[in-house]
């Protein structure tokens, strides 16, 4: 039955990334935007303007540009049909392997602060639903509406001028890991993963340190909904009538939390999805404050430089993360709750 | 001991703070989009002739202050500082509402509108066509916002009717969502048939019983939105995908100011900071005293 | 031990039984219980005083939001959050439970006193299985491994009358019945064999077949058990069958405290009086003398063959909601249709207004066919028949005034000014016995039986000749009841209406109609005079659902009954119906013939019809 649901899921999956990339060619490619003359230059002349757009592929109609890129034109080459993102219009090197480079720093970075935010907010939710309406609760109640609604890059910069130009215990926002520092070899692309391997205790220790504030940045920014969500499940789990019924019954207090912490966390999986993908595209502008190098900063680049393929190629791996994560926490709410059909 | 030892809490009329401080932010934004740029002592497009120039400290400001009624000051203070190209910041703070405000409700005015006659005609109706809308709805909703958002205003160029397009497109498929379910709810309800059984035409359900009905989920969520629409319009400006300098916006101010804070400047980006910070709290507040008074009544 | 009766000064008790009482199980006084709300704080019950004697069975009555629940909550010393108790006490086996510590308070719930409460589903924890959840609780209170518990839990099941206990215990909330839920949830009760259990509205939302079986299979299991009872309930049919002693809760505390014979026979509270007022008018003479003047003189609305399926999506099958129902009603003549959930008859007055279209069938009014023709010509048909809902709450826009609802049929409907459309709203809320000068006001306000009173307001408004009653009461307190009927009739007689009264409560069918059809999966199987379907049933199912029918009257309780008629199983699918007569399976009075044979509505020797062609030969007997 799982596996039946889980291929059904991946199918509509499926189609859902193939719509929308035939959605996002289009929609690129209905904007006034001219990507040639970001290649030649403001003048050029008639000659190097066509040369350019044949060299990107653009002087074929689109529904052949499209089926190309798709890699349904066997004759033009591969495409996506054969898992290729096509060439960087900038850079030349192919999508796939740039975006290999910067996805992993992007993932790292949020799943550490998910992972953070988390152990933060569930004690915190859960302690403000034992008492609704006290004042612990409201003050919790209050800093989750104010984390969950403020501009994150400013705050970014914020940590940075206090911890870093004042209290100086944090390094300068310039990447990952200072100049320096030599990279350990590239294994799974996560340098904290990668520097361990590597029994560079080194390298791993400045890693974290150079996340220390964008990670806390995210965590703010975070925990506002994440608190919300635990407290406003728990409470609602409290107040449920089985778990009424359950004192009725006598149970020991500690299996009635437990009855009610169940209960509360299933329907929080799926905003955490939710969440986590919606910070796949969000965390650009943390990632641009502190120069971090991921998937965000990749995608204001091509953006600004008109890099078709590459554009297409951020959403693509975006939305496809998003869906899996989707998927993987929808599995883990309906292994919690029996009453989730699959 | 289950007695309760305490007497309970006496009857009182509980004023909703919260609810007063969302409506005191929200107007004053609404006022300095009005009047801000009116209200600026300097040009807020315009150098000053001073570069990077401090605020003024704490201890100064009441001799300013009165310095500047009486106009006994040679110019206006600058409250905030300039920033390195010499722009006042405390003009640019206030005149700044009237391009986030104005991006943020005509964004929000438009999928609302949108957004609620659509889901209207989808939960109403049930036709191949408001099934396809609800699918193509369902693939506008998995595009990453953000950077779609970017996209969208990049390659159609960088100004404000192109971000206030961009965010209603982006926006209009909540709006058809919440009022889609609600409106589900509401027509199999009992005043409904018992409209119908009176004699009522099915429009005349749809839009008189119906849809005053089915309202109040996207006006809640709308009051959200604004907030983060504010949000994302300074997080494209942060970035070079927004209005072009030097229009007095926000998130510009934050970003032209990003590269002084590292060096101790941290006046031409904290201010502006502080403006949205409180400004989208103010409308999440709202957002949420209203919910709370509508799930209450 | 003599325990003093407890009277507070306003509780009107009888005198004292000859025989001595036997001790109480629990005692509670001066009980005050209140929850703060934005408004202010909510005194629910307030000064409370009862008393439950070793092996009693107790009825404890009152309208909806009187605080029975809370009631049957704070006796275990539970509030629902955020609510308190604020004063009181309850001694129980020698100890007052709201003065002793959470752990010994903790200790008697479950093992002590049992609940069961009002929501049975919602009540089970959704996330585990039923056998787990009973097993969780027995071992909260006895030493027992887990493999222990869950054979406690399989025997419980089956105590409680569910089929293949070994099954269900596996099961989650969400895979049970109604009724099914309920029983699992009083297995969880009686798990530790409680000296008292406290039933609160145990039957809501459970079919009567099911009802009476449920109701049967907990008095029996608790005199088993020698367990008291506190049987909470607005039913007065449930109290009347199966309690000793009748508590009336009204105004925040009780008023009344008498054995049911006497409760039922001489009511001394007014608030009493005014809930039994039905009762007592439907065995009085007035009520013979209407039934026996059946009025039809003139055929008014008749329904021809009428069928509905409902296609089910993605598949090709249907389901039979009604099938080939045909019947007439005269002018100012009352038929009632009555049977269970899912027997089709909310669905025979949705298309008898159009808000279904029917699959096959005609509906004639006046002799005119109103089934076929198109929607928009329908308009001067809707003036003359109306229906009014069961949920009188949701049947009116909240957002609207008054005066607004009552306007808008006479714009659509009239041509009166502005001025005159005041006026006869006025005059509509004056006939339904409301205040003509609320028109401003929303009706959010008024209580369930004022606003189903503003909705039969609203289906006047356009001088109507039939109206569809769907379950006008089936939501409303008994004392709204009683007042909501009487209206009723005045208008009937005031106005020459025509009813079609659907509802599953047949003490109001049995007080309101001239006629009456049972149905059946969709199928009339009997039809006949109030007396002659009420007095003496023919068909199985009839005969059936009028002895699960609790009629409010203690000198004839079920319980005291030796041969119940009752049918066994569950009600069939609507979309995989039997070949032959649809009752064969649960019918005692199947035989080989009733397997493949579809049944015909037969007219009888009196007039009256019935689908069984055993009753028809007369071979099944008049046993009511």
């Amino acid at each position: 039955m799982l596996l039946r649901y889980v291929t059904k899921r991946l199918l509509i999956g499926l189609v859902q990334l193939v719509v929308l990339t035939v959605a996002v060619f289009f929609l690129i490619r209905l904007l006034p935007a001219d990507p040639i003359s970001r290649f030649v230059g403001l003048n050029p002349s008639e000659e190097a303007y066509a040369q350019a757009e044949r060299s990107l592929g653009l002087d074929r109609p689109v529904h052949v540009q499209l089926l190309h890129y798709l890699g349904l034109a066997p004759s033009q080459g591969t495409g996506l049909l054969q898992g290729d993102l096509g060439d960087s219009w900038v850079s030349g090197s192919p999508i796939a392997q740039e975006i290999g480079t910067f996805l992993p720093v992007t993932l790292e970075l949020i799943t550490i602060s998910f992972f953070v935010a988390f152990l933060i907010a569930v004690p915190v939710g859960m302690l403000s639903a034992t008492r609704p309406g006290g004042a612990a609760d409201r003050g919790v109640f209050v800093y989750s509406l104010f984390a969950g609604s403020q501009p994150e890059f400013w705050w970014g910069l914020l940590f940075v001028y206090l911890f870093f130009f004042v209290l100086g215990v944090a390094p300068a926002p310039l990447g990952l890991l200072s100049p320096m520092t030599s990279e350990p070899a590239v294994i799974t692309g996560f340098i904290t993963i990668d520097s361990l391997l590597a029994g560079r205790l080194d390298v791993f220790l400045e890693a974290l340190h150079h996340l220390m504030l964008p990670v806390a940045t995210l965590v703010f920014i975070l925990s506002g909904p994440i608190i919300k969500m635990v407290r406003q499940n728990m409470v609602r789990a409290l107040q449920s009538d089985f778990v009424l019924y359950a004192r009725c019954a006598g149970l020991p207090a500690r299996r009635i939390a437990f009855y009610a912490l169940r209960a509360a966390m299933a329907p929080s999986m799926t905003l955490i999805g939710i969440l986590y993908g919606f910070m796949l595209g969000g965390a650009v502008l943390v990632e641009s404050v502190f120069s971090l190098g991921g998937l965000g900063q990749y995608a204001i680049r091509s953006i600004l430089a008109f890099d078709y393929p590459a554009i297409q190629g951020v959403v693509l791996v975006i939305t496809a993360i998003s869906l899996s994560v989707y998927l993987l926490l929808d599995i883990l709410h309906a292994m919690i709750d029996p009453r989730v059909a699959y | 001991m289950t007695v309760a030892s305490e007497p309970m809490d006496k009857p009182r009329r509980r004023i909703d703070v919260l609810f007063l401080i969302g409506v005191s932010i929200v107007s004053l934004t609404v006022f300095l989009a009005l009047f801000g740029p009116v209200l600026a002592p300097y040009d807020p497009t315009v150098a000053t002739g001073s570069y990077a120039v401090p605020p003024p400290p704490l201890a100064d400001w009441p001799r300013l202050f009165w310095g500047s009624i009486t106009g006994s000051l040679d110019q206006p203070p600058h409250w905030f500082g300039t920033d390195a190209s010499g722009l006042d910041v405390f003009s640019r703070v206030i005149a700044a509402p009237r391009i986030d405000l104005t991006i943020a409700l005509a964004a929000n005015g438009l999928s609302l509108v949108f957004g609620v006659l659509l889901g209207l005609a989808a939960g109403y109706y049930k036709h191949w066509w408001t099934e396809v809308m609800m699918r193509a709805s369902d693939v506008l909703q998995s595009f990453p916002v953000f950077i779609s958002a970017m996209i969208l205003v990049a390659l159609a160029g960088r100004s404000m009717t192109n971000i206030v397009i961009a965010l209603a497109l982006l926006y209009t498929p909540i709006y058809i969502r919440l009022t889609r379910s609600e409106v589900l709810s509401q027509k199999v309800r009992g005043y409904v048939e018992a409209a119908r059984a009176i004699g009522n035409s099915e429009a005349v359900i749809a839009f008189r019983h119906v849809l005053p009905n089915s309202l109040a989920p996207a006006l809640i969520q709308a009051s959200v939105t604004i907030g983060f629409a504010i949000l994302l319009t300074a997080g494209l400006s942060f970035v070079g995908a927004g209005v072009r300098p030097p229009a007095p916006e926000w998130g510009l101010m934050i970003s032209t100011g990003a590269n002084q804070v590292i060096l101790g400047e941290w006046w031409p980006s904290v201010f502006p900071g502080i403006a949205i910070s409180v400004t989208v709290f103010g409308f999440a507040v709202l957002g949420n005293a209203l919910e709370r008074r509508y799930d209450g009544a | 031990m003599t325990a003093p009766e407890v009277v507070s000064g306003e509780v009107v008790s009888t005198p004292a039984a000859t025989v001595a009482p036997a001790p109480p199980v629990l005692t509670a006084s001066g009980l005050k219980v209140a929850y703060p709300t934005p408004r202010g704080t909510v005194v629910a019950i307030d000064g409370l005083d009862l008393t439950i004697r070793q092996r009693e069975v107790v009825g404890l009555v009152g309208d909806a939001g009187s605080g029975k629940s809370t009631t049957a909550l704070a006796l275990m010393g539970v509030v629902r959050p955020p609510g308190r108790i604020l004063a009181g006490s309850i001694q129980f086996d020698g100890r007052d439970l709201l003065r002793c510590r959470e752990e010994e308070l903790r200790r008697i719930r479950g093992r002590d006193i049992g609940i069961i409460v009002q929501n049975p589903r919602g009540s089970l924890n959704p996330m585990l299985r039923i056998g787990k959840q009973i097993g969780n609780v027995y071992r909260a209170h006895n030493h027992a491994s887990p493999l222990e518990a869950r054979e406690r839990a399989v025997d419980m099941l089956r105590m409680v009358g569910i089929n293949d206990p070994d099954r269900r215990v596996k099961a989650f909330a969400h895979e049970l019945s109604g009724g099914m839920a309920q029983r699992a949830l009083i297995a969880m009760a009686l798990s530790s064999e409680p000296r008292l259990l406290i039933a609160d509205e145990p039957t809501s939302g459970l079919d009567v077949t099911i009802q009476a079986q449920f109701l049967d299979q907990m008095w029996e299991t608790v005199q088993r058990t020698h367990s008291a009872i506190l049987l909470i309930s607005q039913d007065l049919g449930i109290i009347a069958n199966y309690c000793d002693r009748v508590l009336v809760l009204h105004d925040r505390r009780i008023v009344e405290d008498a054995p049911a014979r006497d409760f039922f026979a001489r009511p001394a509270h007014p608030y009493s009086q005014s809930i039994l007022g039905l009762q007592r008018a439907s065995a009085g003479e007035q009520a013979q003398a209407r039934r026996a003047s059946s009025a039809a003189t003139e055929t008014l609305v008749e329904v021809d063959r009428l069928t509905k399926h409902f296609p089910i999506r993605g598949t090709d099958k249907v389901v039979q909601a009604v099938d080939t129902v045909s019947f007439a009603i005269g002018r100012g003549e009352t038929v009632g249709l009555v049977g269970e959930s899912g027997s089709g008859k909310t669905t025979i007055g949705r298309c008898l207004l159009r808000l279904e279209e029917p699959t096959s069938g005609e509906i004639r009014y006046r002799g005119q066919p109103i089934s076929g023709i198109a929607q928009h010509h329908l308009r001067r048909f809707r003036s003359k028949l109306q229906i009014v809902f069961q949920d009188p709450y949701d049947s009116l826009n909240p957002r609207w005034t008054i005066g607004r609802i009552l306007r808008e049929p006479l714009d659509l409907h009239t041509t009166l000014t502005g001025r005159a459309k005041r006026d006869r709203a006025r005059e509509l809320l004056d006939m339904v016995g409301l205040d003509p000068n609320a028109l401003d006001i929303r009706p959010r306000g008024l209580g369930a039986g004022a606003m189903q009173r503003l909705n039969i307001a609203r289906a006047l408004a356009t001088d109507p000749e039939f109206i569809v009653l769907d379950e006008p009461t089936s939501v409303l307190a008994p004392s709204a009841v009683v007042g909501l009927i009487a209206l009723l009739q005045k208008l009937q007689s005031d106005l020459q209406l025509s009813y079609l009264f659907i509802s599953h409560d047949l003490t109001t069918v049995q007080y309101l109609c001239h006629r009456v059809a049972v149905m059946y999966l969709g199928q009339m199987v009997e039809l006949g005079t109030v007396d002659q379907v009420f007095g003496s049933p023919r068909h199985p199912y009839a005969k059936a659902l009028l002895a699960s029918h609790l009629f409010p009257d203690p000198t004839r309780r079920r319980v005291d009954r030796h041969e119940r008629e009752t049918l066994t199983g569950e009600i069939p699918s609507p979309v995989d119906l039997p070949r032959g007569c649809y009752l064969y399976g649960r019918c005692p009075h199947a035989t080989e013939t009733c397997a493949d044979a579809p049944q015909a509505l037969d007219r009888q020797p009196d007039g009256r019809l019935v689908r069984c062609w055993r009753a028809t030969a007369g071979e099944i007997g008049d046993s009511a």
